[in-house]
């Protein structure tokens, strides 16, 4: 196992440290502490990485057995569109958390959390990097009009509300959202790269490995801190209680969910070699993932609030509880569930039915919106992202509105025109139906 | 590093192994420390999580071994593989999970350059442990470990 180490071309490393320096402002700050942190963990740089030795055949499709293809000029130009837009989707992902996590990296009550967090976007920013690596690398001319320099200077102009991907959109509200953001969305990533470990185009592959390592860890800065919350607000210690853990998983949920694409594509993918699996058996085992995590969360929060219990009892403790029982004063009120897969969608075959958390259907668009607001986070409710959803749905449900055109007409952010990662160059627009379908085919790095 | 033979996968750690090695460690040391673990696996999973392998067998962790690739310490220039933690749920000892995960980790050494493996036994309370490793090739070291009260 050996890697290869790049950077990119002298403009576009600049252009990277002038962003960096604009959304990750405390990047300094944590380089500074990083061997109190991170004790003799390897400092972190800001370059590419580049596997070698990995396979040279293609992994699945119609062309399995065949040799990758080392260069875009080497794939078919389905291939090819379909990589470009995952590419740059992928860029924009990685860009766009860290503009996320930075509105509310210093709300965090404990520091060991806020440096895992920090960490984790120093190491979004090396993954956005490797991507445009991959765009600058190679000559993308068939598939896109634009210069090089014009798609990575597109996508270091995209901000929280322009980016390709609905989750990215977002507006972090506490703390929790970052670390409810890391368990789950960075989820959704490592399945995306754990699927392109495989890809058709090498230097994709290659590009896997050395960021599947470095998401191992982010997933695991959600999820401890998560563990640990459920033990405090057992305890009564804090003021993330289990309501609010509860309604910050609805919030992420559906979204994570959505990342994966239309639970009716995928195919496409597959057949081209660029991934294993499709749209909707990865989403499925993502969803089964996550349960495994809310089982997980409530084991812990049982053993705080119930003492001496052993491992075997507690989990049968849980399972009486969750059949209804009330069990040492717990109920199934005090622990955290799964929303239903159906809850709160606004992409895929669910696309804006009226289904609430627990899978149940509501015909009356009031009663619904009431539903939404007692199990979505308060300060979400206030948001555009949540305006603009209640608009849709509301203009669905009266007739206005397919589902097809409600969900490419959402109101996004856009850059309209300017080159520079702190331009003013971005406004609210809505989309025409035929722009809107023209994105979705590129926003679905999955489909 | 994924690998499967019936019933039993050797895979790499990730963070949602958390739980199900909390209950093997508190199987067979009788204690619940899951801040302990989480730690622990934090730490693991930043380092190198492909250097710390686990063995699933329906689903969940049946055994476990942490450990990593480091130089530099203790007059050791060379790259050098440690073995740090293990365990094995009591329920599924004599399937040889043990030699499984060993095999997998010290694979995983070597690719990453390593060209010995090293661990530290406690002879007088671990004679099981010391076993397990002598039927792997490990042998005694004259690296010793030396120790101070305070």
């Amino acid at each position: 196992m050996s890697m290869k180490t790049t950077t990119l071309p002298k403009r576009y490393h600049e252009a990277v440290l002038r962003w960096r320096d604009v959304f990750l402002p405390d990047y300094n700050f944590l380089i500074e502490n990083w061997d109190k942190h991170f004790p003799n963990d390897q400092t972190f740089e800001l370059c590419a990485y580049r596997e070698m030795g990995m396979c040279t055949e293609i992994e699945c499709g119609d062309m399995k057995g065949k040799p990758k293809a080392m260069k875009a000029s080497e794939l078919q130009p389905e291939q090819a569109h379909h990589l470009f837009g995952a590419i740059r989707a992928q860029a924009s992902t990685e860009f766009g958390s860290i503009q996320q996590h930075r509105l509310t990296l210093a709300r965090a009550q404990e520091e060991e959390e806020q440096f895992w967090v920090l960490r984790m976007m120093a190491e979004e920013l090396r993954h956005g990097y490797q991507m445009l690596h991959l765009l600058a690398e190679d000559d993308w001319s068939s598939v896109s009009k634009d210069s090089t320099s014009d798609v990575i200077d597109d996508i270091l102009s995209m901000n929280t509300g322009s980016h390709v991907l609905g989750a990215f959109n977002i507006d972090f509200d506490s703390f929790a959202d970052n670390i409810v953001f890391c368990a789950l969305i960075d989820r959704v990533g490592k399945y995306q790269l754990q699927m392109q470990k495989i890809s058709a185009y090498q230097p994709m592959a290659e590009s896997m490995p050395q960021m599947l390592r470095e998401e191992a860890f982010h997933l695991a800065a959600g999820v401890v801190p998560m563990r640990r919350w459920a033990t405090a607000a057992a305890k009564g210690e804090t003021f993330v209680t289990m309501e609010v853990l509860q309604k910050t998983l609805n919030k992420w949920i559906p979204r994570g969910l959505e990342m994966f694409g239309d639970e009716r594509g995928g195919a496409s993918n597959v057949r081209m070699g660029l991934k294993p699996m499709k749209n909707a058996e990865a989403q499925q085992a993502y969803y089964k993932e996550v349960e495994k995590l809310v089982r997980d969360l409530n084991l812990r929060y049982l053993r705080a609030r119930v003492e001496n219990l052993n491992h075997g009892d507690s989990e049968a403790y849980l399972n009486r509880i969750l059949a209804g029982e009330t069990v040492e004063g717990v109920s199934r009120e005090d622990l955290v569930h799964m929303p239903h897969a159906e809850f709160f969608r606004r992409r895929g075959v669910p696309a804006f039915r009226m289904v609430g958390s627990q899978g149940e259907t509501f015909d009356s668009l009031p009663e619904y919106l009431k539903h939404l607001s007692r199990n979505l986070p308060e300060s979400y409710l206030a948001s555009r992202d949540y305006k603009d959803y209640v608009e849709a749905l509301t203009q669905v449900t009266t007739g206005a509105l397919t589902v097809e055109a409600a969900t490419g007409r959402m109101p996004a952010l856009r850059r309209v025109a300017g080159a520079c990662p702190c331009s003013k160059s971005v406004r609210w627009v809505v989309d025409e139906p035929a722009v809107a379908a023209a994105q979705e085919s590129v926003i679905q790095p999955v489909a | 590093m994924t690998e499967t033979t019936p019933g039993i996968t050797i895979r790499p750690l990730d963070e949602m192994d958390i739980s199900d090695i909390v209950a093997i460690d508190e199987k067979i040391g009788g204690k619940y420390r899951p801040e302990v673990w989480e730690r622990q696996i934090g730490y693991y999973l930043r380092r190198d999580p492909e250097s710390s392998v686990v063995a699933e067998i329906d689903g969940k962790v049946a055994g476990f071994m942490l450990g990593e690739v480091r130089s530099g310490e203790f007059g050791l220039e060379e790259p050098t593989g440690w073995i740090e933690v293990l365990g094995v749920d009591p329920d599924h000892q004599g399937k040889s999970i043990g030699r499984r995960l060993a095999e997998a980790i010290l694979e995983h050494f070597r690719q990453r350059g390593a060209h010995s493996v090293r661990t530290l036994v406690d002879e007088d309370k671990q004679a099981d442990i010391r076993r397990f490793f002598g039927s792997l090739g490990f042998e005694p070291s004259t690296l010793r470990p030396f120790v101070k009260s305070l």
